[in-house]
């Protein structure tokens, strides 16, 4: 693989979140109001106990793709520190999404929680 | 314009905002951490160590944006580029297997086009036709006379104007000029006008040039002549050209690239046609070719319907002369002219079509090919690719990107096949132009035939990328569970790269045995019996023009000529002959047969052939009855000697010997004193004909052709012969020596070449073929290695192992004969649609070429079979 593959594969190996599931997350963290990226890492991460990270670098590449769906908008604001900052915001679009993802979230939960509770461990490589 | 700027400037402000958003994180960040009692210093860097490489963040996350931009196409060419460097032996197969299916195509496609879809350079050249005459059973001639043209020209009302055009050998000799015989012709006056041609240097031929008092002895040249021979003289007009026997003014050069009527057969020099021009007897019958402008809203339809009207007259003036009752199923035909006359299209169109398909299918095989290289490579870049989605890196992008990264490939091998088709066309047209007819084909890169490569090509791209593309949309990693690397292939998948095998072996059948077909028939032609020998023969024509020989002296001087030839070590016996055979040509005659009575409607030709006394020993031909012609027949009654089929049509099984022949328009008969066997005169396809022969030294038909039958090499008496011509005959020049050898493969150039092209083609196909199956059986190796090792494990031996690959080779194989024998059994059909006399009805071409795709292909599938006989198990377990 070229070097500057071979680098992004070894920094992703940061991340925690599972792909897909960041930017329910994002999504869900906008609903109470706009944030900018600081303020969505913060929140993701604070708001799980400090148990999800969401790496910088999966954080503003997943930002501008929800921006290019559609999904969410931003705007250049200046923040309570008096700082120029780009605020994120939900857009109508985004909030529909964000139901279809959470109930797509919940069911796969349940399936797992289903399978898992029987106690077995079955897990294959 | 606006909108790439517009976009620029964006993609810059875009840039800007992305750095101020990525240092207002850090700053962010940094405060936090101060104000949570660290260091400032330490803080900036904790901050940056958790934010990582924020270069890298940056360029993931411009790379959702440039979506649309240029820069994304510039990127992913130099993306496949480097991929191409990096497997330099894959790039290698693919740009060159495509080069050759690219090559392969535009060349026949020149061909193509410069017979049957370049237009005439000429004033609305959708308006020409031509006419041409029909006898049933026979080709179509467009061989008029100069009466007929002029009572066409004067009676229709459906052209415009109506042209003729003479095909005239030039020789040339003079100062500064390289001696040579150039192509030319007498054209009517009328004909450039009416073409609507204009001279670029002095002024065209015009009807002024007709009347009577006009200069006599002008001529124009064209274009290429003019700059090749004439270095471009801007003294051009005026200047004489020609030689001691006929000089020419030039009065002008004729408009680049004008060069007559013929596609790829290109007439230099062009004089004015008057009606005291015909001067050779023999041919001044059929000398013309006509063709005619269509008035403006005249279709083609209504020509047709006043020309069959005219016809008839055409037909009522030959019976008179000829009483041949069989004139009047003759048809006139008018044909469109846009891409010239038909002459050379007919012989070689058809051909060139058959192998359009050949090449259509080489091509095919060669994109099946790459397409499967594509997807066992795209297999081995899954990961990469997962990488990039879970990147965030679009899946159109993505698809965008495998696109070009085949554009590309079909780029690099469509400028390779560019380059080999311009040395294809050249050895092509040389062989073509090796025949009976001189062909040159204009090999300069035409725009259609451009545009043609670049179609092909681009669809060979998007063709052969679509399935690594396809692939890659659909491997995109799911909602979270990534696809194992080492996951079984999906069926679906599987099924289609084992299709594509299946269809490259189907068609290299299919190939090979059109091929097959093609070469049994040149094979049969070449081994036809003619009837004579053609080894250790020597054709020599004279010019006789400004020797001042004539006639009786003539008669005299030739007579002493084949005695000198004789005298020659080496040469066994000498002769003359109105025309050789194999030239193409033939004479024929109506007449009376004594004791036959003709039926009513009956065919009365005979075809004649007039030659010297030893024609028959020196080709060989065996006298079955009678004796030879000889020198003391010259104040005797006339005689003849005619061929088997002659004496069996008229006298059945009674002896011919002494019966009587009168040709239509003669009042003395000839006597036949001899009969031998059939032999082939014009064309090596003819049907046996009712051949007599007369004896020229009888009757003084002084031809300039001669034939010495040698016992050793005969080009090695060349010289001699050329010595011995100068030594009797002072004055009178050697235009062309060359063997019976050559003239019979001069007849057989069409049939040659399809052979020749045609096997060429499907052996590539077969390889190309051949290595598809060996790039997959060893993918699919490297990706079963782990069943390999659990197979080898369970207990299967090596030879196991083996027989299960080469059983997959085997049965993927046995479709492609299956379907490849399906395919070549109405191939070959097609192919004996467009050529006639191949020997469709075998099925050995099927079978051989069955055979050798199977020995081929099971040939390809040894190798990884082997290797994965050697597969160690518990190395194979472990493999990932």
């Amino acid at each position: 693989m070229p070097t500057a593959m071979r680098k992004r594969e070894g920094y992703r190996s940061g991340i925690e979140l599972l792909q897909g599931t960041l930017d329910m997350l994002i999504l869900q963290t906008l609903r109470s109001g706009e944030q900018h990226g600081y303020g969505i890492a913060q929140a993701i991460r604070y708001g799980s106990g400090e148990v999800l990270h969401a790496e910088t670098g999966s954080l503003y590449p997943a930002l501008h793709r929800l921006e290019t769906r559609g999904w969410i908008k931003s705007e250049w604001k200046s923040s309570e520190h008096k700082q120029r900052a780009r605020y994120y915001r939900l857009t109508r679009a985004g909030r529909k999404q964000l139901i279809s993802e959470h109930s797509r979230w919940t069911q796969f939960a349940a399936a797992i929680v289903r399978l898992m509770n029987p106690g077995e461990e079955r897990g294959d490589a | 314009m606006n909108l790439h700027l517009d976009r620029l400037f964006r993609r810059k402000r875009s840039h800007l905002e992305l750095d101020e958003e990525i240092q207002t994180h850090l700053a962010m960040a940094t405060r936090d951490r101060v104000e949570q009692g660290e260091d400032p210093q330490a803080a900036a860097a904790a901050a940056h160590r958790e934010f990582g490489n924020s270069a890298l963040v940056q360029e993931i996350t411009r790379t959702m944006w440039r979506w649309n931009a240029v820069a994304t196409f510039w990127q992913d060419v130099r993306y496949a580029l480097r991929g191409m460097r990096r497997s330099p032996v894959f790039a290698a197969v693919a740009v060159l297997s495509l080069a050759l299916g690219v090559g392969a195509n535009t060349t026949i496609f020149s061909v193509v086009n410069a017979l049957m879809l370049r237009t005439l350079p000429v004033r609305n050249p959708t308006e020409l036709v031509e006419l041409l005459f029909k006898a049933p059973g026979q080709d179509h001639f467009n061989a008029f006379d100069w009466r007929n043209f002029q009572y066409y020209s004067e009676n229709n009302h459906v052209f415009s104007g109506m042209i003729a055009a003479s095909d005239t050998p030039f020789a040339i000799h003079g100062e500064g000029l390289e001696p040579e015989t150039v192509r030319g012709g007498y054209v009517s006056t009328n004909y450039f006008p009416t073409l609507g041609v204009n001279a670029v240097r002095g002024r065209l031929i015009r009807p002024e040039d007709g009347m009577p008092g006009s200069p006599a002895n002008v001529a124009v040249v064209s274009w290429s002549y003019w700059v090749s021979r004439l270095h471009s003289d801007p003294a051009v007009v005026g200047r004489q050209i020609g030689n001691a026997d006929r000089s020419m003014t030039i009065i002008g050069v004729a408009p680049k690239g004008f060069a007559g009527l013929e596609p790829a057969n290109r007439q230099d020099i062009w004089f004015p046609l008057t009606p005291v021009q015909p001067r050779n007897a023999a041919s001044a019958k059929y000398w013309l070719k006509l063709a005619a402008r269509l008035k403006p809203g005249v279709s083609i339809g209504q020509a047709r319907a006043e020309m069959s009207v005219l016809w008839r007259w055409t037909q009522e003036e030959e019976f008179k002369v000829s009483g041949d009752r069989t004139v009047r199923n003759w048809k006139i035909e008018v044909q469109p002219a846009a891409t010239g006359l038909t002459q050379l299209r007919d012989q070689f169109g058809k051909p060139a079509l058959a192998l359009m398909a050949v090449v259509a299918l080489l091509l095919l095989i060669a994109c099946a090919n790459i397409a499967g290289l594509l997807l066992a490579r795209g297999a081995a870049r899954r990961r990469e690719m997962a990488v990039r989605v879970s990147l965030g890196a679009g899946r159109l992008r993505l698809l965008r990107q495998e696109l070009t990264e085949s554009v590309v490939l079909s780029v690099s091998g469509a400028v390779l096949g560019i380059l080999l088709a311009n040395w294809g066309t050249k050895v092509l047209s040389a062989i073509m132009g090796s025949g009976r007819l001189r062909v040159e084909l204009q090999a300069r890169p035409d725009s259609t035939v451009l545009l043609f490569t670049a179609g092909v090509a681009l669809l060979c791209g998007v063709l052969f990328g679509m399935a690594p593309a396809w692939q890659t949309f659909h491997s995109a990693p799911m909602f979270f569970l990534r696809e194992s690397a080492n996951a079984g292939e999906p069926r679906g998948r599987r099924r289609f790269v084992n299709g594509l095998v299946v269809m490259q072996v189907a068609l290299s059948i299919a190939l090979l045995s059109a091929a097959g077909l093609l070469i049994r028939h040149l094979s049969q032609l070449e081994h036809l019996d003619l009837g004579f020998q053609r080894d250790h023969v020597l054709l020599v024509t004279l010019n006789t023009a400004g020797s001042g020989y004539d006639g009786e002296r003539l008669s005299r001087g030739y007579q002493e000529l084949l005695r000198s030839f004789e005298s020659i070590p080496g040469v066994r016996s000498a002769t003359m002959c109105g025309f050789f055979p194999m030239a193409g040509v033939g004479a024929m005659r109506p007449a009376t047969v004594e004791g036959y009575q003709a039926k009513p409607g009956e065919r009365r030709f005979l075809s004649q052939n007039w030659v010297a006394p030893h024609y028959f020993a020196t080709f060989g031909i065996p006298l079955l009855m009678g004796r030879d012609f000889s020198l003391q027949d010259q104040d005797r009654p006339r005689v003849a000697i005619v061929n088997q089929t002659l004496a069996h049509y008229f006298f059945g099984e009674s002896n011919p010997i002494g019966k009587h022949i009168v040709f239509d328009g003669d009042s003395q008969p000839f006597e036949i004193v001899g009969v031998v066997r059939d032999a082939k005169s014009g064309d090596l396809r003819e049907p046996p004909l009712r051949f007599v022969y007369l004896n020229s030294f009888q009757l003084r038909r002084n031809s300039s052709q001669f034939v010495l039958s040698t016992s050793g090499a005969p080009q090695a008496i060349a010289g001699d012969v050329r010595r011995v011509v100068r030594g009797v005959l002072k004055g009178v020049g050697v235009e062309d020596v060359k063997t019976m050898d050559a003239q019979v493969d001069g007849a057989l150039v069409p049939e040659r070449l399809s052979a020749l092209l045609s096997g060429l083609f499907s052996g590539l196909g077969a390889l190309l073929a051949a290595l598809g199956l060996y790039g997959l059986l060893a993918y699919s190796v490297t990706r079963r290695t782990n069943e390999i090792g659990i197979r080898a494990a369970l207990g299967a031996t090596r030879g196991d192992i083996a027989w299960m690959l080469l059983g997959d080779a085997f049965r993927m194989s046995a479709a492609g004969l299956a379907i490849g024998a399906c395919m070549a059994y109405w191939g070959n059909r097609f192919v004996a649609s467009l050529i006639p006399g191949v020997p469709v009805e075998s099925g050995t071409p099927i079978l051989m070429g069955g055979s050798l795709m199977l020995m081929l292909a099971l040939l390809a599938a040894y190798v990884p079979s082997r290797r994965a006989a050697r597969v160690d198990p518990m190395e194979a377990l472990r493999y990932e």
